[in-house]
């Protein structure tokens, strides 16, 4: 899966589930947006479906740290690395 | 309701002074909290962390028998407190409860109401030794889920929608904090985005003169006043969560909205 193909799917998800638009690539989204553990966990969701796979819990909990849209593409990035996709 | 604001309490002449009975009262009070804990409920808590197939569900049992017996003291020690809890509220199941939030006293009276429950506690109260294991054993939600949290909040999401499924309430105070009666704070998501993952009905509680009572900032309760606590239903909300145009933000406006009319109106009677 393509960087630019991930942000473009990350970025709509952002807009339509967390009415959140075009957000900065590095702007801390709990400071800036009030994105919370809730909301990470319902983009964990989103992403086992963006990915059709479903996620371990360490990598779960991997996730509830992050705090940028760009870590949220690495983090994508890495499991579509680890699962050939 | 009762324009309870308008009573003072004053010590007529010849008569004690109210202080020492709320003294008194509040003592009784608080020994059930501490030493009836311990004496009553602890051996039956011991119990279920033990041997119960599912402790956090008997946890939640003997939390909410804890707190039911609490506010039988509470209506028999202080009689000039009337209750009102409407039977719809008691009637509510499988929901995401929302309530304003006045006193100290409304997380305790709510779990009181429904034996099948969880809530969201601030995340710095499941660091306290044992109160904080006492909270994750009752399943109950650290509020943020940073570091060592974040895998006991993944746990209980996911077994959230199993809960509410089951009948159980989850109970919220959205606006996080107590807020002054007549006035509803800035609600926070939480609430509505854990009832939008779990396709819950949101039940709108609104609890009205508990801060009378148990006055914020005062340690003793206010046993004399006259005063009328009621907890009412206002509105059921059943989303269309599939539906494209829903918007978390009119959710929680409408739900704002709510609390703030009816929180006008009360102020507007007692006036």
């Amino acid at each position: 899966m393509q960087r630019d193909t991930i942000e473009k799917e990350i970025l709509r998800i952002f807009a339509e589930l967390f009415e959140i638009e075009s957000p900065g690539l590095d702007e801390n989204l709990a400071e800036v947006y009030e994105f919370d553990s809730i909301d990470a966990i319902e983009l964990l969701r989103e992403l086992e479906t963006l990915l059709g796979t479903e996620l371990t819990r360490p990598e779960q909990k991997e996730a509830m740290e992050i705090r940028t849209i760009n870590q949220i593409i690495d983090y994508v990035e890495n499991l579509a690395g680890k699962r050939n996709i | 309701m009762e324009a309870s604001g308008t009573h003072q309490k004053q010590a007529k002449p010849g008569k004690w002074p109210g202080w020492p009975i709320d003294l008194i009262i509040t003592l009784l009070l608080w020994a059930y909290y501490t030493l009836g804990f311990i004496l009553f409920f602890a051996p039956f808590y011991l119990l279920a962390y033990l041997f119960a197939k599912e402790s956090d569900r008997r946890f939640q049992h003997l939390n909410s028998l804890f707190y039911r017996v609490f506010f039988t003291l509470v209506r028999i020690l202080i009689p000039a407190c009337r209750w009102k809890i409407d039977e719809t509220v008691r009637d509510v199941r499988a929901s995401v409860v929302v309530s304003n939030h006045i006193s100290y006293l409304d997380p305790i009276l709510l779990i009181s109401l429904y034996r099948r429950h969880t809530t969201i506690a601030k995340a710095r109260l499941f660091a306290i030794p044992l109160y904080g294991n006492m909270l994750a054993l009752s399943g109950y939600l650290p509020s943020n889920a940073t570091g060592h949290l974040a895998d006991l909040m993944l746990q209980r999401m996911a077994s959230m929608p199993g809960h509410l499924a089951d009948g159980g309430n989850l109970i919220i105070f959205p606006e996080g904090t107590r807020g002054r009666q007549g006035r509803i704070g800035r609600l926070n998501k939480g609430a509505f985005k854990i009832a939008r993952l779990c396709r819950a009905p949101v039940k709108v509680l609104f609890i009205s003169n508990t801060d009378k009572l148990f006055k914020p900032g005062r340690f003793l309760f206010d046993t004399q006043r006259p005063n009328r606590i009621r907890v009412e239903l206002l509105e059921t909300i059943d989303p269309d969560y599939e539906d494209g145009s829903f918007s978390i933000h009119s959710l929680m406006e409408r739900v704002h909205t709510l609390l703030e009319k009816h929180s006008a109106a009360l102020e507007e009677s007692c006036e």
